[in-house]
């Protein structure tokens, strides 16, 4: 009903024109043109380090990771991770705790740590480079669909 | 002030307002929407990535996928994904999805130096059907070809095979699959008489050690790797053993670490089958019942083009599969050469780490799991290597019960489930089949209802061989789905490219997205992905897993199956059977290959009525009855009684999967033991029912090196493979902004001493040189791969860095899967000029 | 940057006939945001801004737009800006 109100006009992605899809703008993805053409190497990318929250897609993404983890130790003897984003050292290090779910094992029974089950932390949050994307992704936040009219500006905070 | 506290103000304020307006705004005043407006439709489908096959929740709202999470009731990961499976909800939305069939034209014709033009289904269709027609009357069936994919769904793979084998009467059908899989899949019915694992994941919770043999599951398996971690930390008395070529995240959390020279880690298993024996450790009992012993063929070659000096010098080049009964006395002499010493020198692993491993496997009180994927299946002895494996298990008996067992892992969603089991190889048939076996096409050609002989019997091109048989000019109609052949087939630049720009041959590729394969086509057909399409996988445990259409596909773009199925129309059985077979079939005269092999009266059995009304199912209107099931009965006909059952089809869009044989309605985890496994007879104890003796074949081979190592010019191993964060060649991952972000382009790993010995930092431009091509890339000395001195590993996944340029194109000469892990390279600083801005 | 953040709401009287030219002329305002009232004629309007001036400023200009008939600020609300939480 609310959507009735206000509906804003997001629309259908855009599906880009054929020209679009074959201009030569990413060899990332399609390679050289022609194929044997010789590419340099796009430089290497920096680490974003600035600490900044990064939303989430959808509520169960795992967050990305808004600092560097090179050289963090997630081996037989230590996770370093989990000397700031334990529950017993978050006021010290005022990172997020590790979300409840990861005191699950794999029967559903809740234990009183880290279940041994999530220990590889980047099996699924990754940190992140500054690289430009290469195409955008039209994707759409169910927020968007669900209540156009409720969100922020882009490029506001 | 953050965020939230800014949005609750701004909800006061608004709610303030409206109040002052007497303006009713029930839901504007709350700062969270609820009700009707946030429900998603959930639904079960398997991820769309690597083999493993975890259950993934989809969400879908006003026909979007806008969520996904880990399933809970999905035995295989419990609710866990990996970074790939928790963005699976972005990966149909990069902004180049392909919409619209794309042909190359000039002033309104098909032309091989054309521009891509959008054109109709029609028109792309009558282009095609003229070409293939072309082709089939001025060269026969053998110069027409298909790639297809483990990526496929079974009923695309079904229905593939059909057409091309029955339809087409070639069988030059293959998937990438064998870029990936054939090794252990050759291996499996070479030891077994069967193909995939006894097996099945629950071992991972019963294992003592486990012993991985060039895999990095971290990276590549991550959700079993959180199985395997679970049990390692939850039970201490439990060992991780990895072996590799270099150091990864896998040996970050092993016990035990062994890095090996490339190639060597048959000596290293040969020289534990020596320990066994010498220490007492084998079970003769169980080898006396259960095992037959035979020598394989040696000197087989490298799977090069025959005129390749190495083909030449090789013995047995011309018949590598062929092995010998022998005793198990000849078996432990041969064994008897490799001894600690020689195997330590050969490998460079130490005498005591090599000792250590061999006694995972000689204590009996050990569960002990073996897992390994392209560290062995890419290997020009992939098959001995895999043999070698099972030989080790088999000595022992520590095969097919809970925790002990060799445990084959898949690369490919469902690598087993349709290319495997659905017969997708040049030399296969649904079931385990063999087109070369008499017997097998007369009970393929009676369960399709075709005249008898109809099946060609001679085996097809495998992949590389299609590569090579387009450049030759001999493969000249080919179709290319749901794979990027061009990106990651070996030996691009000369085997690969030449063909499809060769102007006798035209080059069809299906695709959602334009890769590097599809820029190099005649024609682009889009395609509809995941689950916008129903469909089916099964993945490395034998767990065959459905899902439901849930969203449709952008723009004109349609599914495999449909295109498979739609362009069959456009043939008739005069045009492409011979006549003297269609006088065996008069009724089949003047149809249509539709007609003959999907509207057969079984395949087209099911109406429309029974598809689930909350689902969509696009290909099932268009044809007007439910395909998907009346392929999948139908195919599953083959497999029914033989070892390789399959439920009902409904039941399956209603559990998470089951693992075949599925007998009675249950489910089978251990293959080949009484009392898990229905095919067992009593009181045998252990059947491999696979083999007419039900015993399975300890196969014996030598260590022979690899194809090219490293010589004073071209001085460094070259390893490739994948990274977590991308699938395959990127096509989906890359168009996913966090993990493109997450691992934004290739990288040279090497070591820190070869650097400085060239005089490289970290981060430089550089060119990595074979003898075939070569390519640009970037040198990283730290991160997560630490390589030894005189190793690189470079991943594939990035289109600017076409690193299977450089690679060789030899192979297994049994399985004819190519060998991505060993070739010989140099490391060359690009001319300073040409530096770009490194940071 | 002022270092204070500026939250405000007003009700835009607006003509029938004009109310969605009103609302897309006040979308186009930064840091504005329509909430609803469209049915009544008398749209629930949030501001967000860095100044108090510029609260004044976007309601002067809201008020200029055709067919505004009044404009009335209801609420507003500032508290200084902390560099993270």
């Amino acid at each position: 009903m609310r959507r009735g109100i206000f509906a804003v006009l997001v629309g259908a992605g855009p599906l880009l024109a054929a020209g679009a899809i074959l201009a030569q703008d990413a060899p990332r993805l399609r390679g050289p043109e022609p194929f044997t053409k010789e590419t340099p190497a796009p430089p290497m990318q920096r680490q974003v380090t600035d600490d900044m929250r990064v939303g989430r897609n959808y509520p169960d993404q795992p967050p990305v990771i808004p600092h560097s983890i090179e050289g963090y130790a997630v081996d037989l003897n230590a996770n370093k991770c989990m000397s700031c984003h334990a529950r017993k050292f978050t006021e010290q290090s005022q990172a997020p705790m590790i979300s409840v779910t990861h005191y699950q094992d794999r029967a559903g029974n809740t234990l009183g740590g880290l279940a041994p089950r999530r220990y590889v932390c980047v099996a699924c949050h990754v940190p992140q480079t500054n690289a430009k994307p290469l195409v955008d992704n039209v994707f759409r936040d169910m927020d968007a669909i669900t209540e156009p009219e409720r969100q922020p500006a882009r490029g506001r905070h | 002030m953050d965020v939230t506290r800014r949005t609750l103000l701004k909800t006061q304020a608004a709610a303030a307002a409206a109040a002052a307006a007497g303006v009713s705004l029930p839901a504007e005043a709350q700062n969270i929407a609820t009700g009707e407006d946030i429900r998603l439709q959930w639904s079960k489908a398997p991820c769309r990535f690597c083999g493993t096959g975890c259950g993934v929740m989809v969400g879908v709202k006003d026909g979007r996928v806008v969520a996904t999470h880990g399933d809970m009731q999905a035995e295989v990961n419990r609710g866990l994904n990996c970074v790939k499976g928790y963005f699976l909800s972005k990966i149909m939305y990069g902004g180049d999805r392909l919409t619209q069939p794309l042909l190359r034209m000039k002033n309104g014709e098909f032309a091989k130096d054309g521009e891509f033009q959008p054109v109709s289904w029609d028109r792309a269709f009558d282009e095609m059907a003229k070409q293939w027609k072309r082709v089939l009357k001025e060269k026969g069936p053998e110069a027409v070809g298909m790639f297809g994919s483990g990526q496929w769904t079974i009923w695309e793979g079904y229905a593939a095979s059909k057409l091309m084998r029955a339809g087409w009467r070639s069988n030059n059908l293959d998937p990438n699959a064998r870029h990936c899989m054939a090794s252990a899949a050759v291996a499996f019915i070479r030891t077994f008489g069967m193909d995939e694992p006894m097996g099945c994941y629950d071992d991972f919770e019963h294992a003592d050690a486990f012993v991985l043999w060039g895999s990095n599951m971290a990276e590549m398996h991550p959700i079993l790797w959180t199985r395997v971690t679970d049990r390692r930390l939850s039970h201490p008395h439990v060992r991780i053993a990895t072996l590799s070529t270099y150091e990864h995240r896998t040996t970050d959390l092993s016990d035990m670490v062994s890095i090996f020279k490339p190639g060597t880690d048959l000596a290293i298993m040969n020289y534990i089958a020596n320990y066994l024996i010498q220490t007492g450790a084998v079970n003769r009992e169980f080898i006396d019942k259960h095992v037959n012993i035979r020598m394989a063929n040696t000197d087989i070659g490298y799977g090069l083009r025959p005129d390749h000096t190495l083909e030449q010098r090789a013995q047995n080049a011309q018949n590598p599969q062929v092995s010998h009964p022998s005793t198990f006395e000849a078996y432990a002499k041969l064994m008897s050469e490799y001894t600690a010493e020689r195997v330590s020198e050969l490998s460079g692993v130490s005498k005591e780490q090599l000792e250590a491993l061999a006694k995972l496997y000689a204590d009996p009180k050990i569960k002990v799991m073996s897992l390994w994927t392209m560290g062995f299946n890419q290997h020009v002895r992939g098959v001995w290597a895999n043999n070698m494996i099972y030989n080790l298990h088999l000595m022992t008996g520590k095969i097919s019960e809970p925790g002990n067992g060799p445990f084959s892992l898949t690369g490919q969603p469902s690598a087993c489930g349709t290319a495997r089991e659905v017969g997708t190889f040049s030399h296969r048939l649904p079931a385990d089949m063999q087109v070369a076996n008499p017997e097998h096409r007369k009970y393929a050609e009676k369960i399709w209802k075709l005249p008898e002989g109809l099946l060609p019997a001679k085996p097809g091109y495998h992949a590389v061989q299609q590569d090579r048989m387009l450049n030759d000019g001999k493969l000249n109609a080919y179709w290319i789905m749901c794979n990027n052949n061009l990106q990651t087939a070996p030996n691009t630049e000369h085997e690969t490219y030449p063909g499809y720009r060769n102007p006798a041959n035209f080059i069809v590729v299906t695709d959602a997205y334009p890769t590097v394969t599809a820029m190099a086509a005649d024609l682009i057909l889009p395609a509809a992905m995941w689950v916008e399409k129903e469909g089916a996988y099964g993945n490395a445990e034998r767990r065959t897993h459905f899902w439901h259409q849930l969203v449709n596909a952008p723009g004109d773009a349609r599914s495999d199956l449909w295109q498979l199925m739609e362009f069959s129309k456009r043939f008739t059985t005069d045009e492409v059977w011979p006549a003297d077979l269609l006088a065996k079939a008069p009724e089949y005269r003047g149809k249509t290959l539709f007609d003959v092999l999907f509207a057969n009266g079984q395949v087209n059995q099911f109406p429309l009525a029974e598809i689930d009304p909350d689902y969509e199912n696009r290909e099932a209107r268009h044809f007007g009855f439910y395909v998907q099931k009346g392929l999948f009965e139908e195919y599953a006909a083959f497999g029914r009684g033989h070892g390789h059952d399959l439920a009902p089809f409904d039941v399956y869009h209603e559990v998470r999967g089951l693992r075949w044989p599925v007998v009675d309605g249950k489910e089978t985890r251990w293959r080949y033991r009484e009392g898990f496994d229905p095919y067992v007879e009593k009181g045998t104890g252990v059947q491999f029912y696979g083999n007419p003796d039900k015993k399975a074949n300890l196969v014996a081979a030598p260590y022979e090196p690899p194809a090219e190592s490293p010589d004073p010019e071209y001085d460094m191993w070259l390893v490739t493979g994948r990274v977590l964060e991308h699938w395959h060649s990127g096509s989906m991952t890359l168009r996913v902004p966090e993990l493109y972000k997450a691992f934004s382009g290739a990288v040279v790993f090497m070591h820190p001493d070869d650097a400085a010995k060239r005089g490289l930092r970290r981060g430089q431009e550089v060119k990595v040189v074979s003898r075939r091509g070569e390519i640009r890339s970037r040198i990283e000395t730290r991160g997560r791969n630490r390589v030894p001195p005189g190793l690189i590993f470079v991943p594939f996944f990035d289109a600017s860095q076409l690193i299977n340029k450089v690679t060789l194109d030899a192979t297994d000469p049994i399985s004819k899967q190519t060998d991505f892990k060993k070739c010989a390279v140099k490391v060359l600083a690009v001319a300073s000029a040409d530096v770009g801005g490194q940071q | 940057m002022s270092g204070e953040c500026h939250i405000s709401s007003l009700v835009v009287h607006s003509r029938s006939d004009r109310v969605q030219a009103i609302i897309e002329g006040i979308r186009s305002l930064e840091g504005a945001e329509v909430h609803g009232g469209a049915d009544t004629g008398k749209l629930i309007v949030t501001l967000e801004t860095d100044t108090e001036g510029q609260v004044v400023e976007r309601i002067n200009t809201i008020q200029l737009l055709d067919g505004v008939l009044a404009a009335t600020l209801v609420f507003h609300h500032f508290e200084p800006v902390q560099e993270r939480e």
